[in-house]
């Protein structure tokens, strides 16, 4: 090798050594009073620009700002578990059992005295329902804490969807059985096989890894029971069911699979990923499948805003097993507390009192304001009375995703107070403002909720109260971990209906499928899972007299 | 050399029914090997709403740049590609040394250790403490949130090692004796007559750690994760790709007609973004390997 | 060469003349010791029951029962049995198709042709497991373009979803290990094919041999030593059978095929805070890998062919 190379490539090396450690100084340096704090949340979500507007404006109003992290990695307890293997955290962080197990977490009610808005954020007895065994508290619910009243416009939960087009070609006929919903599917795509040059695919099923939730639950809603989660609770006896035995969910996967072979279930729906499945969604080509509003909404929205005129856009349907039973999809918003996981600081952070000040402050009514709605004058406008409102122009804005990026900052997973504003007219966030709701709704769906003279996908449903203090016990169910028996039990169940409900799908041989399905559930000893799931509800019910 | 023998070949029947199948062999190969890769390609430069409906295969159907745009505009991209270029020059060429340095000892047919340092790295390989232990260890070296933690623990490997030594075998033991009767110590004989030598396996190991270091994320999650400074390109990518928006404009924006980007898309264009670099470092690379064939030809 | 190893005496003279080979031997393995043997005192966690609140040395101690656990659990059964079958189809079948490819591209003659193969066979290298994962499902969806060839060509009626039946994915994850991995393995012995002494062919030319019998007698022998070296490094690998592409490609209905020991610990162990149970597992494979390795070297020394130490 010639010297001359040998100079060249030393050259370089030290170059780009140099470069590599001064990266590290030129953020360093900056030495602006304001405290930045690291967030970490186990869910994918959109990274926004690192000199986002409405940050900075933050920043400057209250002096700290948030980094926010997503999951980039396949599962959320592995990320979480990366954490606790290095034993570093970041300041913020979604908290769960797993981390309050490992001692990852401080205790909040320990520091809250000088923080009003956290210590307040919830009543006293429902803050007890957050404290773990040592009698702490260590994370703040983000979602569904109402102030005032709460506007039930959108249902944000899980239902049987359907396109507008299918039921604008039945002339809106009413749905409220699995067959009839089964029944109008098969005779749209028998007389419209096609959307332009694609076949349509009647009827999907999200499933990818911990997203199959809207394959296992639907029994306990066709029965007419809310969203328990884990189990259903008869109200008048108040004890703990499983739904994944009755004869409801016998009869829902034996149509499924009926519908599965009849090539009307997606024959991939099992398969697919959770992008694969968006994609379908956001070809138009999907008329119906079960799941949870907000798994596809916000990231199909705009694609379905264009095929609107082709009727893609899609509504929730009352469905339950049988025309006598009422349906609860929907729970009033607020009621539906899960005290399984919050935000919650790690014990990787140097200043807990700053942290605290700034969860504390962006509950401010001004900076919820900044979060949801923006800065007035540029992203919405206020009306003589004092309503708010956003013009067609700043409502398209605000679903621009570069714009977002650039713009808004509305740290969807650290705490927020929903409901009203103090003004006691306008709602917290653009998103739950009525008029808003409805002057953002897609073309087709708003005339087709209109056949069926309602407004909003709510009045579709019905709402409903919580059917009583322990709702939802899925909250208690996503807490068990292979520390408890029944920990190790609940497991074991959903590792057998993961592999097995499939099966009973595709099945060729519903029968004898199903009886090995049941065969190997009994044997994972759910009734220990269910005894646990008993005494938490009975507690529960005593915890509220 | 096919040139040499290529003439004296008797023709039969035979080897005209090998030589045609060989061929179609070799474009069917090729046609295996590269159609996903043109795919991808023709689906970064297509729109990504109507890459939806399927369809297409080598050749975008409505062009656009907008997933490379995308792409692009990710912020902590710029930083990534800085960290990542400087993190694959410096492992590289680091890690090269070292192993070189390594196998020569170990290929050294006197030495007194040899056969205990072999045994010492073959080990490793099959060894390893865990996430905990490991992560624990680079914090107490500092390592943790440093940029030397891409280059440092990785230095050594017994893979390369292996490679290299088994190359260093072949070279005749002669060429060391004689330097030797000069009066060369080994730092001569490593520097003046081996590594020359050893430029195409050196080569072949270049590329394995550089193309290592290119395509890691992992280290960076785990190691770096609180100092974006020192993010790495593969890792922005990552977190890009299961970011799962469907990064569409808005109805207004789309009078505009900018085109759409979807997952899937802006995936394909990140792709092609990471690959290009490595691909147009293989063609220089490829003339070491050819070099090194023709020397190994004539070394006996 | 493996008698000098037995006579060898240490004498001053011999420690002074290699004084610049030991000083580096020295610095490389202290540098060893701290990279990759320090870290192994993490094997203690297989023996305690670990709490992450309580740290690597104030965890209590408990045997073997992690052990005991691991292999009364049917599941770890059955996921030995899914690493060794993946393991093994995977080192015979990349092997092999390396050899192979090495072997056909040497009988190329045009020179212009043989790069422009070789080159675009080691692109598929480049690409991460996310990617190459991608694109198979992509390739192999209903609407994919495995399932078209096979509809246009009529070997099915209807498109095939090949994720969902077990039977598959094993030849799945070989394919996918192949295509990744030919052009790049084979790269070695290209050049080994070409460090052949030319006069070999022409002696065989001589004595009238054809293409076969020239593959056979010299080719395929004159890159044993580098098949050998290879074969050995990665018997000790079978129990990497991979984790990735399991992990992206596998779903519940092909679970029971699809988990590798990896997945195994990241499962069992990882998520469900277990960290003690990994480790134990992890302790197994090695010692498995290091039980292969010393059996093979064995054998690679008792015919006098190449070893790894």
């Amino acid at each position: 090798m010639k010297k001359k190379n040998v100079t060249v490539i030393v050259l370089t090396v030290a170059v780009l050594f140099i470069m590599g450690m001064t990266a590290g100084l030129i953020r360093g340096s900056s030495n602006k009073p304001i405290k930045e704090f690291t967030a970490f949340f186990d869910v994918q979500g959109e990274e926004i620009n690192e000199d986002n507007e409405i940050r900075e404006l933050i920043a400057q109003k209250i002096g700290a700002r948030c980094i926010e992290q997503w999951l980039s990695g396949k599962s959320a307890e592995d990320a979480i578990a990366s954490f606790i293997a290095s034993g570093e955290y970041t300041d913020l962080i979604s908290g769960s059992t797993m981390l309050y197990e490992a001692g990852a977490l401080i205790p909040i009610d320990a520091y809250w005295d000088n923080y009003p808005n956290i210590k307040a954020f919830l009543p006293a007895e429902v803050w007890d329902r957050f404290r773990q065994p040592d009698g702490h508290i260590y994370w703040i619910p983000q979602f569904g804490i109402v102030h005032g009243k709460s506007a039930e416009v959108l249902h944000e939960g899980e239902a049987f969807w359907i396109q507008t087009r299918v039921l604008k070609w039945a002339g809106y006929p009413e749905i409220r059985t699995l067959d009839a919903y089964f029944d109008l599917l098969e005779a749209y795509v028998a007389a419209n096989p096609m959307l332009e040059d694609q076949a349509n695919i009647p009827f999907t099923i999200l499933c990818d890894d911990w997203r199959d939730f809207c394959l296992e639950n639907p029994p306990q809603f066709l029965d007419g029971y809310p969203n328990d989660g884990s189990c259903m609770v008869d109200v008048e006896t108040q004890t703990v069911l499983d739904y994944n035995t009755t004869e409801t969910a016998r009869r829902y996967f034996q149509k499924l699979n009926e519908e599965y072979n009849k090539g009307i279930v997606d024959q991939e729906f099992y398969t697919q990923s959770y992008q694969e499945y968006l994609e379908k969604l956001a070809s138009g080509r999907v008329l119906g499948m079960v799941d949870q509003w907000w798994q596809f909404s916000y990231a199909i929205n705009n694609s379905l805003e264009r095929l609107s005129d082709q009727g893609c856009g899609y509504v929730p349907l009352p469905i339950t097993i049988d025309s006598s039973i009422t349906n609860q999809w929907h729970v009033k918003r607020g009621t539906e507390l899960s005290v399984a996981d919050g935000i919650a600081i790690t014990v990787s952070c140097e200043d807990i009192a700053g942290a605290m000040q700034f969860l504390n402050d962006i509950l401010d009514e001004e900076i919820i304001k900044l979060r949801y709605w923006g800065i007035e004058g540029v992203d919405y406008e206020v009306s003589e009375n004092g309503m708010y409102f956003r013009t067609p122009e700043q409502r398209g804005k605000s679903r621009d995703m570069e714009y977002k990026n650039a713009h808004f900052c509305i740290y969807s997973h650290l705490p927020r107070i929903e409901g009203m504003l103090s003004d006691g007219m306008n709602a917290f966030s653009p998103e739950y403002q009525e008029e808003e709701f409805l002057n953002g709704l897609v073309p087709d769906v708003r005339e087709c909720l209109a056949a069926y003279g309602c407004r909003t996908y709510v009045e579709m449903l019905g709402t409903n109260d919580a059917p009583g203090a322990w709702f939802p016990m899925y909250s208690f169910s996503e807490m068990l971990t292979q520390e408890s028996m029944a920990g190790r039990v609940w497991d074991r169940m959903k590792s057998i209906k993961s592999e097995y409900l499939p099966r009973v799908v595709m099945t060729e041989d519903f029968d004898a499928m199903w009886q090995q399905y049941m065969e190997n559930y009994e044997a994972c000893q759910p009734e220990i899972f269910f005894d646990a799931m008993q005494q938490e509800l009975e507690r529960r019910i005593k915890i509220s007299e | 050399m096919n040139k040499m023998k290529g003439t004296k070949i008797k023709t039969s029947a035979w080897d005209k029914v090998f030589v045609v199948c060989n061929t179609l062999f070799m474009v069917a190969f090729v046609v295996v090997t590269l159609y996903p890769v043109l795919n991808t390609l023709a689906i970064s430069f297509n729109d990504g709403t109507d890459a939806l409906r399927g369809g297409i295969y080598l050749w975008p159907r409505k062009w656009t740049l907008k997933n490379y745009i995308t792409v692009l505009q990710k912020q902590n991209l710029i930083t990534g590609a800085y960290i990542t270029v400087a993190r694959t020059v410096s492992g590289t060429l680091l890690a090269l040394a070292a192993n070189a340095i390594l196998a020569f000892i170990v290929s050294r047919k006197n030495f007194l250790f040899k056969r205990e340092l072999s045994l010492f790295w073959v080990i490793t390989m099959y060894v390893n403490g865990g996430m905990i232990p490991t992560f624990l260890l680079y914090r107490g070296l500092h390592l943790t949130n440093s940029f030397w933690v891409y280059i440092i623990p990785g230095m050594f490997s017994a893979f390369n090692m292996l490679v290299i030594r088994t190359y260093m075998a072949g070279i005749p033991d002669s060429l060391e004796e004689s330097a030797q009767l000069d009066g060369a110590g080994y730092t001569t004989i490593f520097l003046k007559i081996i590594s020359p030598l050893c430029k195409p396996v050196y080569a072949t190991v270049a590329l394995f750690v550089a193309v290592g270091q290119w395509n890691s994320w992992f280290d960076a999650m785990l190691y770096n994760r609180m100092s974006s400074h020192l993010t790495t390109l593969q890792y922005e990518l990552m977190k890009l790709l299961s970011s799962v928006t469907n990064q569409g404009t808005s109805a207004e924006a789309m009078k505009n007609a900018a085109g759409t980007v979807t997952p899937t898309s802006v995936r394909a264009a990140a792709t092609i973004l990471t690959m290009l670099p490595i691909i147009c470092l293989y063609p220089f690379l490829q003339r070491y390997f050819v070099t090194g064939l023709t020397i190994g030809g004539v070394k006996e | 060469m493996a008698s000098q190893d037995k006579k060898r005496t240490i004498t001053w003279k011999e420690v002074k003349k290699q004084k610049v080979l030991i000083i580096w031997s020295l610095i490389i393995v202290v540098y060893g010791v701290i990279f990759c043997y320090l870290p192994l005192a993490g094997w203690m966690m297989a023996f305690q029951d670990y709490k992450p609140k309580n740290g690597l040395f104030h965890s209590a101690f408990i045997g073997l029962a992690k052990f005991e656990q691991l292999f009364s659990d049917s599941t770890f059964i059955r996921v030995i049995r899914n690493t060794l079958g993946m393991g093994v189809i995977n080192l015979v079948v990349t092997f092999v198709a390396a050899i192979v490819f090495a072997i056909l591209l040497n009988e190329v003659k045009s020179n212009g042709g043989k790069k422009t193969v070789q080159t675009i066979s080691y692109l598929p290298h480049f690409l991460s497991w996310i990617i190459v994962t991608g694109i198979l499902h992509d390739a192999l969806s209903s609407t994919g373009i495995i399932n078209e060839l096979l509809l246009k060509f009529h070997i099915l009626d209807q498109p095939l979803n090949f994720f969902a039946h077990p039977k598959y994915f094993w030849p799945i994850v070989a394919f996918a290990n192949v295509w990744k991995e030919t052009g790049w393995n084979a790269i070695i012995y290209l050049s080994a094919i070409t460090a052949i002494d030319p006069s070999l062919y022409e002696a065989a030319n001589m004595d009238g041999a054809g293409r076969w019998a020239r593959i056979r007698y010299v080719t395929l022998p004159g890159i044993k030593p580098t098949i050998m070296i290879l074969l050995l490094m990665n018997v000790g690998n079978v129990l990497n059978a991979g984790f990735e592409i399991q992990y992206l490609l596998g779903n519940g209905l092909v679970k029971s095929v699809s988990e590798t020991i990896d997945i195994y610990v990241l499962k069992w162990g990882i998520s469900q805070n277990d960290f003690s149970i990994g480790t134990a597992a992890g302790i197994f494979k090695s010692f498995v890998s290091i039980v292969l390795i010393v059996i093979a070297n064995q054998i690679a020394k008792k015919n006098g062919e190449e070893r790894l130490f």
